[in-house]
């Protein structure tokens, strides 16, 4: 894997981010909010190789921890997020491809998502956070799901083109 | 070469969970790496936020307002809108004529004493839990305010500016218990300190053991080199009780600050002060009484 790509994946990245800290988390969705952004991460993760999945989950990570709002350890995210990453490149080879198995792959995406937010609570709870009831958090994770679910094959072949432009032409061969 | 490339996969996972506790852990330690970044991302992106803002602002209630098409729910919602914002209009007018009317007697006072001001409206108090007495101002270093500049209100010193965003300064109130002042008394001119004791009332410790205080005497500032922290002539406060102790060696009084602290909406930060300090023109004048002398006259006899 290249520098140019490393950089332009967290470029795209950082794009996304932007638009979720500045569009999307303004929409008032019923139930809980959506992540884009996580969604659009958990993708490109299940779209990349073993070393792709690992760089991808802690550069994402890292920007995600870039939030204003945050008020978690810096890094935290990156843990999370490098964590998942790596069930990623272990599980790669179940997940499939997602013009075969499109349903089944977009599953994958919600757990993954869901359980990079259930973490990323684990976490936090271990080093000391208060991030409100567990209620609260359990639908907030569900809707979040919900939404992904909805949401993501309608994207999908967006982001998979975005990718396919990022690859240098190396890899594309 | 899959083993090699197993090996490499699994140092490099190491290497990022590493660099994550890492992170974390400076984090936590009391590094301020996220805080800084973080401040720098918030301003970088309030441009796109305030642009999302105005664009996305029919959007974001889109999704509510799907749930109560057809009702006659939204009606009342919008006449119910209508009436807070006609109320909250209203507040806005009264808090308008009260800061009107406080900015024009400050702006009397800078005026007398010869003071270039930059006004501020009182956006925040600070909150109880950091045990210090401040309150956070709208105006910041792009206005022109650094560290250390004088804060008034229409009737006196308020505090001094304890630090600044581009913004936003806040202000370390003259109530402050670490809060010390120089003063001088108008007409005698006996110097002392004067000390924030939390509350209204401050301790006056005059530094000449043999000068006078008398119980309403007025405290002006006695000023600092180059006017900062404090410009001189600014007034301090009123003695309200002498404290006579004679095995003291200075003398204490007690004294009511000059500015209520609890009320103050609008502020003025000194930017500049006069080459020459005000002397004690700053006091207010007692509002002059009319006395009427009445001579009864004897009641004519019928």
């Amino acid at each position: 894997m290249s520098w140019q790509r490393v950089v332009n994946t967290s470029l795209f990245l950082f794009l996304v981010f932007i638009l979720q800290e500045t569009a999307v988390a303004r929409i008032n969705f019923p139930f809980n909010g959506f992540s884009l952004y996580i969604a659009t991460l958990m993708v490109l993760l299940s779209l990349e190789d073993r070393t792709g999945s690992l760089v991808f989950g802690f550069a994402g990570g890292m920007i995600i921890d870039l939030s204003p709002s945050a008020s978690s350890p810096f890094g935290q995210w990156a843990l999370v997020m490098t964590f998942i990453g790596y069930l990623f490149s272990v599980n790669r080879e179940t997940i499939g491809d997602f013009v075969d198995r499109p349903v089944a792959f977009v599953i994958f995406v919600c757990l993954s998502s869901a359980l990079a937010m259930l973490a990323f609570l684990i976490i936090g709870t271990l080093l000391g956070q208060a991030n409100g009831g567990l209620m609260r958090n359990l639908s907030l994770i569900l809707a979040n799901s919900l939404w992904t679910f909805l949401f993501v094959p309608i994207f999908l072949p967006l982001i998979i083109r975005i990718r396919k432009m990022l690859l240098t032409n190396r890899e594309r061969v | 070469m899959a083993k090699g490339g197993g090996n490499r996969s699994r140092l490099l996972l190491v290497l990022l969970l590493v660099s994550s506790l890492f992170l974390i852990t400076l984090d936590l330690r009391g590094i301020n790496l996220a805080s800084s970044i973080r401040s720098g991302v918030g301003t970088a992106l309030s441009p796109v936020e305030n642009l999302f803002s105005k664009i996305f602002s029919p959007i974001g209630s889109f999704t509510s307002d799907l749930r109560n098409l057809g009702k006659s729910n939204s009606k009342i919602a919008d006449l119910t809108s209508e009436i807070d914002k006609l109320k909250a209009e209203k507040i806005i007018d009264e808090d308008t004529v009260g800061q009107l009317s406080q900015l024009k007697n400050i702006l009397d006072l800078a005026g007398r004493g010869g003071y270039k001001i930059v006004a501020a409206r009182v956006i925040n108090r600070g909150s109880s839990a950091t045990f210090k007495q401040t309150i956070t101002i709208d105006v910041g270093s792009k206005n022109g305010i650094t560290k250390n500049m004088t804060v008034i209100s229409e009737s006196g010193l308020v505090g001094v500016v304890k630090s600044t965003t581009n913004n936003t300064s806040v202000v370390l109130l003259m109530s402050d218990p670490t809060f010390k002042i120089g003063v001088r008394i108008a007409g005698t001119q006996s110097i002392g300190v004067v000390s924030g004791q939390g509350g209204n009332s401050y301790l006056l410790q005059l530094l000449d053991a043999t000068g006078e205080i008398k119980v309403g005497d007025a405290l002006v500032a006695r000023g600092s080199q180059g006017g900062m922290p404090f410009v001189p002539g600014v007034p301090v406060g009123v003695v309200t009780t002498v404290q006579s102790n004679a095995s003291s060696i200075t003398q204490n009084a007690d004294v009511v600050g000059i500015s209520n602290l609890d009320n103050i909406g609008v502020v003025a930060v000194v930017v500049t002060s006069p080459n020459e300090g005000p002397r004690d023109s700053l006091i207010p004048k007692p509002k002059p009484t009319v006395t009427v002398y009445v001579t009864p006259t004897p009641t004519p006899s019928k």
